[in-house]
């Protein structure tokens, strides 16, 4: 070539020459700028989270210092006490009436089946019934025109007759702890009843008097229980008074504390504005409001505590008088009880007996221990916030943050979800991948992945219209009364928001279980099968083991799913912020619960715009931001190592 | 036919006109054969012919895969047709084992591999499992290089040891008659000796039947040899004939490298 071209360009002519100008530089640019982009945006979300969160430790302490130095602490030594009083002589109380109510069963049974049935009698003849007594009321002295009255009377008897037939809607109630001969009975004395009396039928009588007998009958033998738990309720009484007392004191100095905060503090805004102002008459304006804005003087923490303070000697009265009940009622609790529930009640009590005189004990030595200038650590503030049992907010007492029962709720919770999730989800894999033939499959797959696509409040919609309903029906039936935390009291549960968020985590573990199924080489299988492997041999001895890490995955990508969902629990839960009972045994889910979701969906529209409060739920945010995200990232890590396992 | 060995008047397995389909297509025409005990039988031909699958045909590993059947003829294993509806599928598998082309060892220890098969047969006594194991360990000449890691993946062996260690899990459950589809096809000439040589010492216990590419392979350790051309047997009978002097000109052909 006659021009020696730069070692670098390829000659001009030459096949390699690259032709036009190159766009992939152009195509690099937008892609490189949408990931960017994204991962900005992270980084912001995180961002945000810990700067609003952030403040959220030094604002709390600030309000532990106060309530330490205004003495509200101080009582609250004591009111523990008087809360521990009454959870112990509410468990005492359950055990008494489960035991009665045992007893008293099918007498109570029967009497709300007649009633079911008087009441749908009453419902059937209630247009001719209301008819009757509007015209006999307007009679007046002449009397009703015979054959209106007949007429109506005639309507009353037809109305009756099919109601007693078990004619309209759905029939007449069952009455299974009635004898036939009673039924029978039954509804001969209504059929008797004259329209115009409101007298209940004289069975009802005689089961009401039943009842209440069997009740008497019950009781009797538990005459002592009963004056033991009552005489240890009362106990308490003097410490109630000297709590209510020197609450008010303590609030009386907390309420002028901030108050004089508040002024203080708008004193120092005005001070500004005049620092600024433009005019002299503006300046001098905002600075006489300066002087005016401090009406309170400094609140005196030490005179004022004075007077709780010297009532310490009470203090530690009514604090023996509680453990001599304790010692007391120990010592005349009956040795068991019959029924199993108020037995569980009573060893329950027994249980909590020792934890509880151990509190007790502590109380006064704390008392005296207690200053009321101590410090409050940052770092107690943060212990107090993770291990905190309360989260109580908007009280006019005080307000604590600890997440203690928000974790609790959302792990019983998701517990229930994995526990019907991943048999149901892992199983539908196992089947659709391993058993079903393709038709079966090509139905299976889109049918479970549509549930996916149900909107989460649907779901919760569901949760509270249907299976709350029929949950709590079902538990009220006798054939369960032996399931534990049967007959269920609140019809939004943890179990309820569990079972539905088990729903919503099933697509999420079967597709990606079936995925991790479906990566096995089937050469794994045919190896198992031409050893003469039964079916089940070599799904569950060589894919499912080839599989479980890519399962795992699964399941914790559905746990991630089922924790950070917000929607179901706070429609279902049943949103009781409170550790729950477990001394319910399996009955503990069961319980209303509140979330870390949940509370944040329900009380971040409400709070003050940076308050603590508002801060304290950035926090929790920020905790459920790192659990949900090292849950992904073992799961990311998970998928990884098998997706390396098949190379 | 010549027969020179008595053991091959018995035949292991016995094919009369067998035919088989994938779906709609017909790859097995009217095959006949007999093979003969406690000898090596090789199957020979053009790739794409059916060796494989009539291999896969002796153990019924072919169920697997959707809409192949076979269509006519039958199998005989140990004098029974293998077709039966009553035929207890586990127990066939277990006398008639099958080592494939590409070593398939499981996810699994070393030892477990080898114990799988007895495992899920129901041996539980774990001095049994470990003897059993070493047996089959030593006879494909691998117990020397995997005795101080039988706890260790098998994915860690080499490719023939891979295979060997497929062999060895193979004999565990005691089959009476071992099938191989190329289980040479993917090794070094020094792995492929040794698994030569070990094919030669199984024989005395173990019919064979081998499908290969490798004439040379077939020559040196087969006793007797089968010649497919498109699904159909062309000529069959012992090596060194089909090898030296083949009735069919098709046979003498491709034995001599002109096609295929
Ligand atoms: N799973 C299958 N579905 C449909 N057709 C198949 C299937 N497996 C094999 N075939 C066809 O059947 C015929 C025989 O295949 P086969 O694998 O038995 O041949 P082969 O002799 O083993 O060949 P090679 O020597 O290449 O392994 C081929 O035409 C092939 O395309
Ligand atoms: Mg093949």
């Amino acid at each position: 070539m006659p021009d020696s071209p730069t070692p670098t360009s390829v000659p001009a002519d030459h096949p390699f020459r690259r032709k036009g100008r190159s766009t992939d530089g152009l195509f690099r640019a937008f892609f490189a700028g949408n990931a960017g982009l994204t991962i900005v945006i992270l980084v912001l979300i995180i961002v945000f989270l810990v700067r609003e969160g952030a403040g959220f430790f030094p604002d709390y302490r600030k309000e532990l210092v106060l309530y330490r130095k205004a003495g509200l602490e101080f009582v609250d030594l004591s009111r523990k006490d008087l809360t521990a009083h009454e959870q112990m002589s509410s468990l005492l109380n359950r055990a008494y009436y489960a035991q009665v109510n045992a007893a008293c069963r099918t007498e109570f049974q029967r009497s709300q089946e007649v009633s079911a049935v008087i009441s749908y009698v009453s419902d059937a003849v209630a247009p001719a019934q209301s008819a009757l007594e509007r015209v006999q009321e307007r009679a007046g002295e002449e009397g009703v025109p015979k054959e209106l009255q007949d007429s109506l009377s005639a309507k009353y008897k037809e109305l009756l007759a099919a109601a007693l037939a078990g004619k309209p809607g759905e029939g007449l109630p069952p009455t299974p702890h009635l004898s036939s001969e009673e039924r029978r009975q039954l509804l001969s004395e209504l059929e008797a009843r004259d329209p115009l009396s409101s007298d209940d039928p004289p069975l009802v009588v005689a089961l009401q008097e039943q009842l209440s007998a069997k009740q008497e009958q019950a009781s009797a033998p538990l005459a002592d229980f009963r004056a033991a738990i009552d005489a240890f309720a009362d106990a308490s009484l003097d410490l109630d008074t000297l709590v209510a007392e020197t609450g008010d004191t303590v609030k009386a100095t907390k309420e002028a504390a901030t108050l004089h905060e508040i002024e203080i503090e708008k004193r120092a805004t005005l001070l500004k504005a005049a620092a600024s102002a433009k005019t002299e008459e503006a300046k001098a304006q905002f600075e006489t409001e300066a002087r005016e804005s401090v009406t309170t003087e400094p609140v005196e923490f030490k005179t004022a505590l004075q007077p709780v303070l010297d009532r310490t000697p009470d203090f530690k009265a009514a604090n023996a008088a509680l453990a001599a009940a304790l010692a007391e009622v120990q010592r005349k609790l009956p040795a068991s009880l019959e029924d199993p529930k108020a037995g569980r009640y009573l060893s329950a009590f027994r249980k909590a007996a020792g934890e509880y005189e151990r509190e007790l004990s502590d109380t006064v030595p704390a008392m005296a221990a207690w200053k009321h200038d101590a410090p409050v650590g940052l770092g107690s503030t943060i212990m107090g916030f993770i291990t905190g049992r309360d989260w109580i907010t908007g009280g006019e007492w005080q307000d604590f943050y600890g997440i203690v029962p928000l974790f609790t709720g959302s792990l019983l919770i998701a517990v229930i979800a994995l526990s019907l999730a991943i048999p149901l989800g892992v199983g539908a894999a196992i089947y659709t991948n391993q058993l079903a033939g393709p038709g079966e499959q090509k139905f299976i797959k889109p049918t479970i992945e549509f549930l996916q696509a149900i909107p989460s409040v649907v779901l919760g919609f569901l949760g509270i219209a249907v299976l709350g309903t029929i949950l709590q029906e079902t538990s009220m039936k006798d054939a369960f009364s032996w399931v534990p935390g049967f007959p269920i009291q609140q019809r939004l549960n943890m179990f309820t928001a569990g079972c539905l968020l088990g729903l919503m985590a099933i697509p999420t573990i079967f597709s990606l279980s079936e995925d991790a199924l479906n990566n096995v080489p089937s050469a794994f299988a045919e190896a198992s099968d031409a050893l003469g492997a039964s079916k089940l041999q070599t799904i569950f001895r060589v894919v499912l083991p080839a599989a479980i890490s890519g399962i795992l995955a699964a399941v914790l990508l559905g746990l991630g799913r089922v924790i950070g969902e917000t929607m179901v629990v706070l429609l279902v839960a049943g949103n009781r912020i409170e550790i729950p009972d477990f001394t319910e045994g399996l009955g503990v889910f069961f319980q209303p619960a509140h979330t870390l979701t949940g509370i944040i969906a329900q009380e971040l529209g409400e709070v003050p715009f940076g308050s603590v409060h508002y801060r304290a739920l950035f926090v929790v945010g920020m905790i459920l931001f790192a659990i949900v995200l090292s849950i992904n990232w073992t799961a990311q890590r998970l998928l990884h190592k098998f997706r390396i396992g098949h190379d | 036919m010549v027969s020179d060995s008595p053991s091959a008047a018995v035949p292991a397995i016995s094919i009369e006109n067998l035919r088989f389909q994938y779906g709609e297509k017909q790859v097995i025409h009217d095959v006949t054969l007999d093979i003969p005990s406690r000898e090596i039988t090789a199957f020979i031909g053009p790739s794409g012919c059916g060796k494989s699958t009539l291999l896969r045909c002796f153990n019924r590993i072919n169920d697997r895969i959707p809409g192949a059947r076979v269509t006519g003829g039958s199998i005989r294993v140990a004098g029974i047709d293998i077709a039966r509806p009553d035929l207890d599928l586990q127990t066939l598998r277990r006398r008639v084992g099958m080592v494939f082309q590409k070593w398939n060892p499981f996810p699994k220890s070393i030892f477990d591999n080898v114990a799988y098969g007895l495992r899920i047969h129901g041996e539980k006594d774990r001095s049994a499992l470990e003897e059993r194991v070493e047996y089959c360990l030593r006879r494909v000449a691998l117990w020397d290089d995997v005795k101080d890691r039988l706890k260790s993946s098998a994915f860690g062996l080499s490719g023939g040891q891979q295979q060997r260690l497929c062999i060895a899990r193979t004999i565990a459950t005691r089959p009476d008659i071992i099938l191989m589809d190329e289980p040479c096809s993917a090794l070094d000439p020094l792995s492929t000796l040794k698994i030569e040589e070990l094919l030669l010492e199984l024989k005395n216990d173990y019919t064979i039947v081998i499908v290969t590419h490798n004439l040379a392979q077939a020559s040196r350790c087969s006793d007797k040899t089968a010649f497919f051309f498109l699904g159909k047997l062309i000529e069959h009978g012992p090596t060194t004939k089909i090898f030296t002097k083949p009735d069919q000109q098709q046979t003498e052909s491709y034995v001599s490298g002109a096609f295929g």
